[in-house]
């Protein structure tokens, strides 16, 4: 009994669309909000003991001159967000925060970033997707490399299947960030990169098996190959899947505010990487293949790589 | 494998709980020595580094702050001092003046050329922290010019050749701190002549351009010192003290990134994340003994292996730990379980084929080696692009999610390997159904060898 999951193909590629749509829609409507490393600004994280109203305190700081946006975060915690603030003026609303609350303020964590370095940070995180995109493609056309041209076919196909990740999760951000105002930073930055390793990772699992089959049955069509080679490997996709959703559900729940956001781009990109490695990855490379057969009128090929194993 | 591999697993794991073993609090080590020691003959001093936990300042709290170079607001707008010559200088003076303060481990690093990265423990006041980093203690001697304004020397005369200064008091009561100096050769004689030139009228005494006294020259002095008058409060007298004595900056700085973070909100973070740690740990070993049976029992020793392991490597490189960080050690825990699950399932998968358990465990390791050392070098690769590229807690991350990764690769291929061999020198343990795998899977494998077959 075989699962029939080249041939379903479409159906496969429609739910990765209803999915990621919804997300790149709002992330071309600016949902997408980055915070003061990227942009510059000033924030405050204060803890107290017992938070009053944002808006209260958000008169408070407007006092002293300085327009901010006040967020209730984590239990009794507000961030205060500001345009860039020197040093003298965090400490006169850090001194102010704590004569008015004198009883139940537990203290503030203030963090500035200037506009100048902030753009070097973006810059620096924009190369950083760049680089590593294209070291993961060498590293895949590496892995198949018997297959001739044919390897990068793999390597592209497993950095669409990451991309398709890596855009749920931007998707997703740009939604909350529209709605919830969440704002992402470098944190984020490092989520998004590490779900496109994990994904390749995943992929990698899945092609690998593919190609030991392909060695091991010459002859064989593509298409029952990457059927076969899916479902010997389904299991371990979903175990791993589980373990890795299982320590991103503790550091989710129990790391604090400060991960919260982290864990949980990193949690939907584990989920989505699991599918795209499963329904989309292989699918992709077979895709291509009949669009190559079509363009050479070629019917029933034998698969690439052939003639070279 | 080698026999030998045993012997050196279990030796790795002795010195990593050594290394573990937290060091301070204990009176006494041999040798009075809490770390690695070396202790060369004779009298050189040797070599000794305490073995502990480094904790980012977003654990234990202080201040972090990025400084860029302005060499553009230099007095002549530019300078001939190259830009990483600027920068070493101005680190050098920075450290001075915090050694000064006593502030413990500090950072003081170089981010390119146009920037320093400066992190102290334990400072929680942004402004101390901003004096030590960004005022110049550019220290200047100026003379009476042309309608009564002050004007510079020819060559300027500064405060590059001071001597170390002092705190001192004057007045009617001995009460009135004043700052102690004394120029240097040849600046000493330039201040002397300066004061035959001068006599009678005043000059000025300025700080980074702006005025600190002006006394009168009351007669011509005969050594190269004096001192400044200030209206000091002793506690600002012995800041300029310090100031001066470690040196100017020779490139003003701007703060183009500061954060400070408490340190009771630190200690918080830390329990937050242990406890997200260990449950995830927990939740992880309970799959994985429930799943696959005795070996996934093996999975959660080499997983406490890897985890002691990993750990011990922090303390001993030693890797300074952020919260990122911690996130990016408890994100390679789940890793390092799927080295384990591609071994597993290939173990299944050659037991129902009908293989024995020694040649379906060999067969197994082969096979699966392949995938993880491929998957694991994805991972690695971006880890270590992110490394390269990213800044302060990106960085972090990487470091630890990296060096997690390639550990975990050694525990799966290596000690899981050998706990699993181990486990099938016992008879007791040979049944498949410990391995998840049942009798009558097998014998419908071994039917349908015999028939032909047909795959799609």
């Amino acid at each position: 009994m075989l699962f029939r999951f080249v041939e379903r193909k479409w159906w496969y590629f429609l739910v990765s669309g209803l999915i990621i749509v919804p997300g790149a829609i709002f992330l071309l409507l600016g949902g997408l909000k980055p915070g003061i490393e990227f942009r510059g600004g000033t924030l405050l994280d204060a803890q107290f003991t017992s938070a009053p109203p944002s808006e209260e305190v958000r008169d408070l700081v407007s006092g002293l001159g300085h327009t901010a946006i006040v967020q209730r975060t984590d239990g009794e915690r507000l961030q205060i967000r500001t345009a860039e603030l020197t040093i003298d003026e965090t400490t006169a609303v850090q001194q102010l925060l704590q004569e008015r609350y004198a009883t139940k303020f537990v203290g503030v964590n203030p963090s500035s970033v200037s506009a100048s370095f902030s753009e070097e940070i973006l810059r620096s995180a924009i190369w950083s997707i760049v680089l590593a995109s294209l070291f993961i493609v060498l590293l895949i056309a590496f892995a198949f490399r018997n297959f001739g041209w044919a390897a990068f076919r793999y390597g592209i196909a497993a950095i669409i299947a990451a991309m398709h990740d890596a855009l749920l999760v931007l998707g997703v951000f740009a939604i909350l960030g529209f709605f919830f105002n969440v704002e992402v930073d470098s944190l984020f930055v490092t989520a998004v990169l590490t779900v496109i390793g994990f994904s390749v990772h995943d992929t990698i699992v899945v092609f690998d098996r593919i190609r030991e089959n392909l060695k091991l049955t010459p002859g064989e069509p593509l298409n029952p190959v990457i059927n076969f080679s899916i479902m010997q490997t389904m299991v371990r996709s979903i175990i791993t899947s589980v373990t890795l959703v299982f320590t991103l559900l503790a550091l989710y729940s129990f790391g604090g505010y400060t991960i919260r956001n982290f864990a949980l781009a990193l949690l939907l990109g584990v989920i989505s990487g699991a599918y795209s490695s499963v329904f989309n990855a292989a699918q992709i490379v077979s895709l291509w293949q009949e669009i190559e057969d079509r363009l050479r009128g070629r019917t029933r090929p034998p698969h690439k790589g052939l003639t070279a194993v | 494998m080698s026999r030998f591999w045993p012997w050196i697993v279990g030796l790795i794991a002795v010195l990593a709980i050594w290394v573990d073993v937290p060091k301070h609090g204990v009176s006494s080590f041999p040798f009075n020595c809490p770390g690695i020691c070396f202790r060369l003959p004779g009298s050189a001093p040797g070599f000794q580094t305490e073995i502990k936990t480094h904790l980012g300042l977003d654990l234990q709290g202080g201040t972090q702050l990025v400084l860029q170079l302005r060499p553009d607001k230099l007095p002549g707008g530019t300078t001939t001092i190259p830009l990483a010559e600027l920068n070493t200088q101005a680190r050098g003076v920075i450290d001075r003046r915090i050694n000064a303060l006593g502030v413990s481990e500090p950072v003081i690093q170089a981010l390119g050329d146009d920037k320093i990265l400066l992190e102290l423990p334990g400072v929680s006041d942004l402004q101390q922290a901003r004096d030590i980093a960004v005022r110049q203690a550019f220290l200047e001697i100026k003379v009476p010019g042309e309608g009564g304004a002050f004007k510079s020397l020819e060559p300027p005369l500064t405060g590059a050749n001071l001597k170390p200064t002092s705190v001192a008091f004057t007045g009617a009561n001995q009460n009135q701190p004043v700052v102690q100096f004394e120029f240097g050769s040849p600046d000493d004689q330039r201040w002397i002549q300066l004061s035959k030139d001068f006599v009678g009228k005043p000059v000025q005494i300025t700080l980074d351009g702006r005025e600190i006294s002006a006394p009168r020259i009351q007669q011509v002095f005969t050594s190269g010192g004096g001192i400044i008058e200030g209206g000091f409060t002793t506690q600002s007298a012995k800041e300029l003290s310090l100031l001066l004595n470690s040196g100017a900056l020779p490139v003003p700085l701007d703060i183009v990134q500061s954060s400070r973070v408490e340190p009771t909100l630190g200690q918080e973070s830390i329990q937050k994340s242990l406890i997200a740690g260990a449950i995830g740990l927990a939740l992880v070993a309970l799959f994985m003994i429930g799943y696959y049976r005795l070996p996934g029992g093996i999975a959660v020793v080499a997983l406490l292996y890897y985890t002691v392991l990993t750990y011990a490597i922090f303390r001993l490189i030693p890797v300074t730990l952020t919260l990122a960080g911690i996130a990016g050690f408890i994100l390679s825990i789940g890793m390092a379980t799927d080295a384990n699950v591609l071994t597993f399932e290939r173990l299944k998968e050659e037991l129902r084929s009908g293989k024995s358990l020694r040649a379906a465990l060999e067969e197994g390791r082969i096979r699966a080696f392949s995938s993880i050392a491929y998957s694991n070098a994805a991972t690695i690769l971006s880890a270590a692009i992110l490394f390269f590229l990213g800044t302060g807690t990106v960085k972090g991350f990487a470091l630890t999610l990296g060096i997690g990764v390639a550990i975990s690769f050694f525990t799966a291929v290596i000690v899981t390997q050998m706990l699993l061999r181990a486990a099938i020198s016992f008879p007791a343990l040979r049944r498949r159904s410990l391995y998840g795998v049942e009798e009558r899977e097998v014998e419908r494998a071994r039917e349908l060898r015999s028939a032909p077959v047909v795959r799609a």
